[in-house]
């Protein structure tokens, strides 16, 4: 059957690659399966298993991770794991983060709501698992076939119902179910932390304590929310028994510390969000604390903006809490970046001279298209200029091809319509009120929606999705050409893209991600989270899909977002510090957010509220400070190729775009 | 506590292509305002009103939520707890019109709520002012046919722009949605409602 399915696909390269992979693994597995039997729970049988089902968390084929399926029966309960085989892909030590990160172990099926079929005629089956917390597991595909077995598996363990509405719908625990679903959760807690500390891919490679790796190092059930929360208080109690607490601890110190210094220094007032409780919790914590290390970094800060003779000292001690912000980099500083045929000389101190204080806005059309990646920093001149000609041309080609389209070939081209449709709702509802687009008739309007639609032929996979209007708007703003706004918007995507395909990868990976730094640079605020059932973090979703730009009213809010835009894209300290800006508005607000004892809706709607109010530079310096803070572990909460990592190895592929866009 | 809480406040979500006006619609019966400058929405957000019914006041929350289809898998999270689902067409664009039972299958598969069969959905035909009805290519007939074969849906023709029969169809919207809650109160104890559920548990634990 395998074989005919590869027939039917020889065509299909993404296909045939990952065939090639899973075989590869095949022979991993042999291995491997006698690792996992050790993990069994004790007293737990193993009633399904199935190798080679793999989750794909970028689109890049080099990046899927496979691993063994099970479904294993404790009681009268049934959990499913999945446990990635070790040592897979070129890099080990990367995949085995990914191993950490997306190992599934033991959830139990109290906790599933449903799970999704798909059966594609090309390509494998695959299912989306969704909790009924709202979080779903990454796609799990079947590249050996199997989901038929593995949902009749189910079925004879749990009220499984095929959902009357959509056939590829299986409702777990549905309704009619209710008292048992009552009955079994509540013996949920022991038997799911029973199933987590008998694993041993638990105790691996993260450097954070035992009990903060098995409720936190990978998808786990959420049913022993209130047992954890036992726990974790225990452990706030004996900080040192928790290296993120102390993470976040030293945290706190220094950046109380360096604030009230930068402080008097600079006469600035700095809302920093921490309350007069909090500080008199800090006081006291410092006053106890013995570490030498948080001593010497608590010293070491007063002195440090004073020095600042020698440049290099003057960078490893600020380091502690961000840097001062600078002014915009300017036309002279720029000019002497380059050398006599156009190379800019050292990209690394022009990133940095960027990541600390921006472009100013008459330059940002000659640094934007370095930053995204269009040019090369080590490109000459006359490269350059030789590249927007070609790319002129290219561009045009490209135009052309939807251009041509008539009005009577596009009555029998629905996708071109529909797509067409949704470029055009959105480009006129996109930053009107700007005056650079503004007004009936706005050419500027028209350059969007061509640009977008041109983008949807370039990459006709990816198509348009919302949120790409608001991306490209200030690109065009900026590059005021049509083409070269194009090439800018097409690099930026080739980093971005993943947050709008259809799977929704991008984004999930991103949140989940999020969800890791935060459990680990403030972890009651994400015990918070959990017992609130936010771990989702949806909430951040708009952040991250646009980069966090807002509801721009005036050309200022437009400036800000620009600003923090081209911080982030110097990829300098990290490519991820969107998601350490994140995590620093949170802290900033987390007094408010768990003093009003805020739900998700609650949540939801203060950060659709909050766009307005971010104080930018003092968030970028907390960003900066947490990503130093962070370290390795920050960098090992992120899974590789996670937005907007640029893709590792083999080009671009979208998977999954069989449906239509349009419904 | 979690049942008075739930008595209070009705939460109903607006679904619909992307474009139909759902963002005008929530807004022109909240706040009495229009606005041709609406962004397309991302991810979701919602709006609250105050409402009087039969001498009890409530509180309207109302969700909207992107159109296009790529961004539904976040819906599990927006519709869960939902007291009603407003599905919008736009009366001049027969897609999504035709569109509007995947939107309601996608609802009641996300949502699961406990009775679907007898869920209250609401069906609004929106923009029925422009071109003064001219490019209208939905009739009202065909519309109302429809609600009726999905079990009698209550159907309202609207213009967010001028505010017509919007403040209408939300007394609907709040009456049938209120109509839904003595049920769930009456099955809470047992639900299968997540929010509710963790409540219950995390009270009886600690």
């Amino acid at each position: 059957m395998q074989e005919a399915e590869l027939h039917d696909l020889a065509d299909d390269a993404d296909y045939a690659a990952s065939q090639q992979q899973g075989s590869a693994s095949l022979m991993r597995s042999d291995s491997s399966s006698r690792r996992s039997s050790a993990s069994e729970p004790d007293g737990a049988e193993v009633v399904y298993w199935k190798d080679n089902v793999t989750i794909h968390p970028t689109q890049y084929a080099s990046e899927r991770i496979s691993g063994r399926l099970r479904l294993n029966k404790q009681g009268p309960s049934l959990f499913m794991t999945w446990i990635p085989y070790k040592g897979q892909g070129s890099n080990a030590k990367l995949s085995e983060r990914d191993r950490n990160l997306y190992t599934i172990r033991a959830v139990p099926f109290t906790e599933v709501r449903s799970i999704r079929r798909h059966t594609p005629t090309l390509g494998w089956q695959y299912i989306i698992v969704v909790l009924s917390s709202g979080l779903a597991f990454p796609p799990l595909y079947f590249y050996n076939g199997g989901v038929k077995e593995f949902l009749a598996t189910i079925k004879l363990h749990v009220f499984l119902v095929r959902s009357a509405e959509d056939a590829n719908v299986f409702l777990v625990n549905d309704i009619q179910d209710r008292l048992q679903r009552t009955l079994s959760s509540l013996e949920l807690p022991g038997a799911v932390a029973s199933g987590l500390s008998s694993s041993p891919t638990v105790g691996e490679s993260l450097s954070i304590s035992n009990e903060d790796r098995t409720d936190g190092g990978s998808f786990d059930g959420s049913a022993s929310h209130v047992q954890q929360n036992g726990r974790r208080r225990q452990k706030v109690q004996d900080p040192a028994r928790d290296l993120s607490i102390q993470v976040l601890e030293k945290f706190s110190l220094v950046t109380r510390f360096a604030r009230e210094t930068t402080s008097q220094i600079f006469g600035e007032i700095h809302s920093d969000g921490y309350g007069d409780s909090e500080r008199r919790a800090h006081n006291q914590t410092l006053q106890n604390y013995s570490s030498s290390e948080v001593a010497n970094d608590v010293e070491k800060v007063p002195d440090e903006v004073p020095v600042a003779s020698d440049p290099l000292e003057f960078e490893k001690k600020t380091l502690v809490w961000g840097k001062p912000r600078e002014a915009p980099l300017m036309s002279d500083e720029w000019s002497a970046f380059f050398d006599s045929e156009g190379r800019i000389k050292d990209s690394e101190a022009l990133k940095k001279r960027i990541f600390y204080g921006g472009v100013d806005y008459m330059l940002r059309n000659e640094v934007w298209p370095f930053l995204l990646g269009y040019h090369a920093f080590d490109s000459t001149y006359a490269e350059r200029e030789y590249l927007v000609s070609v790319k002129k041309t290219e561009y045009e080609t490209i135009k052309n091809q939807w251009q041509s389209i008539s009005s009577e070939q596009a009555k029998r081209f629905t996708k071109f319509r529909e797509r067409r449709g949704l470029v055009e709702k959105d480009v006129v509802r996109t930053d009107r009120s700007l005056s650079f687009y503004d007004g009936d008739d706005n050419p500027n309007v028209n350059l969007l929606r061509d640009i977008l639609l041109t983008y949807s032929f370039y990459n006709f996979d990816l198509g348009y999705c919302q949120g790409m209007s608001d991306l490209l708007s200030p690109i065009l703003y900026v590059m005021k050409n049509e083409s070269e706004s194009f090439w800018c918007f097409v690099a930026l995507m080739e980093r971005l893209g993943p947050n709008f395909n259809r799977d929704q990868n991008g984004m999930h990976t991103q949140l989940f991600a999020l969800s890791k730094l935060v459990e680990l640079l403030d972890s009651p605020l994400h015990n918070y989270f959990k017992l609130n059932d936010c771990l989702n973090y949806f909430f951040c979703f708009r952040w991250v899909l646009i980069q966090f730009k807002r509801q721009v009213t005036w050309e200022f809010e437009f400036e800000r977002t620009m600003r923090v835009w081209e911080v982030m894209w110097t990829h300098y300290m990290s490519e991820h510090l969107h998601l350490y800006f994140c995590v620093a508005i949170l802290k900033r607000y987390r007094r408010k957010i768990m003093g009003e004892q805020m739900d998700f809706d609650t949540l939801l709607k203060f950060i659709n509220e909050l766009s307005g109010q971010i104080d930018l530079d003092a968030t970028l310096r907390d960003a900066e400070a947490l990503c130093v803070c962070a370290g390795e572990n920050g960098a090992a909460c992120i899974p590789p190729g996670t937005p907007p990592s640029l893709p590792i190895g083999e080009g671009s592929l979208y998977p999954l775009q069989d449906d239509d866009d349009v419904l | 506590m979690a049942s008075s809480r739930r008595r209070m406040l009705l939460k109903v979500i607006i679904l619909g292509d992307s474009g139909v006006g759902k963002t005008s619609l929530m807004n022109q019966y909240v706040n009495r305002k229009f606005s041709n400058q609406y962004k397309a929405t991302i991810g979701a957000d919602f709006l609250t009103k105050e409402v009087q019914f039969e001498d009890r006041l409530f509180t309207l929350q109302i969700w909207d939520t992107a159109g296009q289809e790529r961004f539904q898998s976040l819906g599990v999270a927006f519709y869960r707890g939902a007291d009603c689902c407003v599905l919008v067409y736009d009366v001049n664009v027969m897609k999504s019109f035709e569109n509007l039972n995947h939107w309601r299958e996608e609802f009641l598969i996300q949502a699961s709520p406990s009775d679907p069969e007898n869920f209250p959905f609401i069906v609004l035909g929106n923009k029925i002012d422009v071109d003064g009805g001219n490019s209208r290519v939905v009739s009202e007939k065909k519309a109302r046919a429809w609600c009726a074969s999905k079990g009698n849906i209550p159907y309202f023709e609207t213009s967010a722009k001028e505010g017509f029969n919007v403040e209408a169809a939300f007394q609907c919207i709040a009456s049938n949605a209120l109509k839904n809650e003595p049920e769930e109160e009456i099955y809470l104890p047992d639900t299968i409602d997540v929010a509710a559920g963790r409540q219950q548990r995390s009270t009886g634990c600690c």
